[in-house]
């Protein structure tokens, strides 16, 4: 599984994909002076920007790393040689998310890191009225890259039943979509003004699937990070336990899925 | 106990609009440990099939098969394999010599014995001076020269290659054949499937042949060459010196020392003739 996760790295270290969207951490450079165009809250400004940079960034790695990573394998054959190793088909699934994961976490650490120099400049050049609590940027960083990790088990699992690419980068990308407004949509058929509209068949299927794909809205810290308002920790455990018990199911799902795939 | 035990072992593809192909209907096969065994058979029989429910690549729909007594369904079935995937492919964003501390490590090979042997496996199959560079730029018979040594890496009891001379050079053809051969010194059970008749009559033990998903024949290479013998050529020398070539069937073969002898005539050389392995094959899958 080590020896998986290590493969897996050097992989995304060399992908011209990643070379390609690591491009965009070039537009860090120009967040200071995008942010002072403001004149006020320059600070706050910064923050947004860069925050929503790194999201940006992890979300397109996550979606397409995670959504070609086991369909290229099959596709190029490259699985013949892989499974046929005395390496479990659960051991390879394993390795390959935990390789992604790693190295989601290791791309949020240097591009925080850019981040804070964004910031720090940013700030310098005009003084905030409330300073940054890095502590909360840090925190929000860390529930993004979790609410990443979390994409990339669901683009996992739709990899492992999917013959093409179609599937899991589309679909991963929809339930990152969907899950950004089910928190509204189901709030909505089921608010009373609604309940003479809506037929309860469509609240059902609401419902059904406001519980079924992922809720991220909790991931989101960046009002916290930006205000510097202290987020709440029963929210934040609840959102890590949340975290844990819904990548566990996914990556359950993907094994036992991979498991019954035939290699052709 | 055997090497490779494979049991009634059936592979139904399921196609679009419920068309299914049998690829394989119930092969019985037995390979025994020391074994070189050919696995012969015209395009489409179901060698790969065979070869890729072995190593858990597909999940047979009846049957059931055995390496080394392990059931194939649990990866620890695979240790004692190396397997060559038919047209090989491997991860081209490596380069061979990582490709190789890869699979390496995944056999929980030692630091020390992997780089040893990741080096003499790169200078026999002479990809020494270009195990830096990604496997991307390499040939195709480069990268069946990668599986080779990827198989040969960690010194298996049994090897399972499919088509091992596929894309190779006149070369590296010969280099294989020293290679089985030498594996079959050392007292390794190979399982090769192969179009080439004269491969298998060189280096073979035995041999099996499948058409249409089913085994035809299972016989030693010895007895087929054997039962293929149509006669003899004799070359005898007559009192006066001069040469003389007769063929002679089998049957008469006895009978015709006899008389050359009371003839007062030499025999210099008797050569079986004999109808080829090719010839073999070409007939039994005809039938
Ligand atoms: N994924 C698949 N879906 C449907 N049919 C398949 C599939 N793979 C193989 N087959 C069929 O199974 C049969 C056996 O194929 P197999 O690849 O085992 O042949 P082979 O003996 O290896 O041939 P070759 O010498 O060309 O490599 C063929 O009729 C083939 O069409
Ligand atoms: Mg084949």
């Amino acid at each position: 599984m080590l020896n998986m996760m290590r493969i897996t790295l050097k992989g995304v270290f060399r992908d011209r994909v990643f070379q390609g969207i690591m491009a965009l951490a070039v537009l860090f450079l120009f967040i200071p002076s995008a942010a002072s165009l403001s004149m006020r809250q320059v600070t706050e400004l910064s923050v947004t920007l860069s925050l929503s940079l790194i999201s940006f960034i992890l979300l397109l790695l996550s979606v397409f790393l995670g959504g070609t990573s086991l369909w290229r394998d099959i596709e190029r054959r490259y699985t013949f040689g892989v499974l046929s190793l005395p390496l479990s088909r659960s051991s390879y699934i394993l390795g390959r998310f935990l390789g992604l994961a790693l190295f989601l976490v290791l791309v949020s650490v240097v591009l925080g890191v850019a981040a804070c120099v964004a910031v720090n400049v940013a700030s310098s050049l005009y003084p905030a009225d409330r300073p940054v609590v890095w502590s909360f940027v840090a925190l929000a960083l860390v529930y993004a890259t979790l609410k990443y990790i979390l994409l990339v088990a669901v683009a996992l699992l739709l990899s492992t039943v999917s013959t093409s690419f179609f599937l899991p980068v589309f679909g991963t990308i929809c339930t990152f979509l969907a899950s950004g407004i089910s928190q509204q949509v189901y709030e909505y058929v089921h608010s009373a003004a609604a309940v003479q509209t809506v037929s309860p068949l469509f609240r059902q299927v609401v419902t059904a699937v406001y519980y079924l794909i992922p809720n991220l809205a909790g991931f989101d810290l960046k009002i916290n990070a930006i205000y510097s308002v202290a987020p709440n920790p029963r929210g934040l455990a609840l959102t890590a336990c949340y975290f844990l018990a819904y990548t566990a199911i996914l990556l359950a799902g993907s094994i036992f899925l991979f498991n019954r795939r035939e290699m052709k | 106990m055997y090497a490779l035990e494979i049991c009634g072992l059936a592979k139904t593809f399921k196609g679009k609009k419920m068309r299914t192909v049998e690829a394989l209907k119930g092969l019985n096969l037995c390979v025994e440990p020391g074994e070189v065994l050919g696995f012969l058979g015209p395009n489409g029989a179901g060698k790969s099939t065979t070869i890729k429910c072995l190593m858990g690549l597909l999940r047979p729909t009846r049957g059931s098969a055995t390496i080394q007594g392990r059931d194939i369904s649990s990866a620890e079935a695979r240790r004692s394999v190396g397997y060559l995937p038919e047209n090989p492919a491997f991860y081209d964003y490596l380069n061979a010599e990582e490709y190789l501390l890869f699979v390496g490590r995944a056999f929980g090979m030692a630091p020390e014995l992997l780089a040893q042997r990741t080096e003499e496996m790169l200078k026999l199959l002479e990809l020494w001076e270009h195990r830096k560079r990604l496997i991307r730029t390499y040939s195709k018979g480069m990268v069946q020269r990668v599986g080779l040594a990827q198989v040969l890496l960690h010194d298996p009891d049994i090897y399972i290659l499919d088509e091992p001379m596929s894309g190779l050079d006149p070369i590296g053809r010969a280099l294989v054949k020293e290679i089985i051969l030498d594996l079959k010194k050392r007292g390794k059970c190979v399982f090769f499937s192969t179009h080439i008749t004269d491969d298998v009559e060189k280096i073979c033990d035995r041999v099996a042949v499948i058409n249409k998903g089913q085994l035809l024949v299972v016989d030693s290479v010895q007895n087929i060459l054997q039962q293929g013998t149509e006669g003899y050529t004799v070359t005898v020398v007559a009192g006066d010196g001069r040469r003389e070539e007769v063929f002679v069937t089998t049957d008469r073969l006895q009978s015709f020392i006899r008389d050359a002898a009371g003839e007062s005539r030499s025999i210099e050389k008797i050569e079986p003739r004999r109808k080829d392995m090719e010839a073999f094959f070409l007939e039994i899958v005809a039938r």
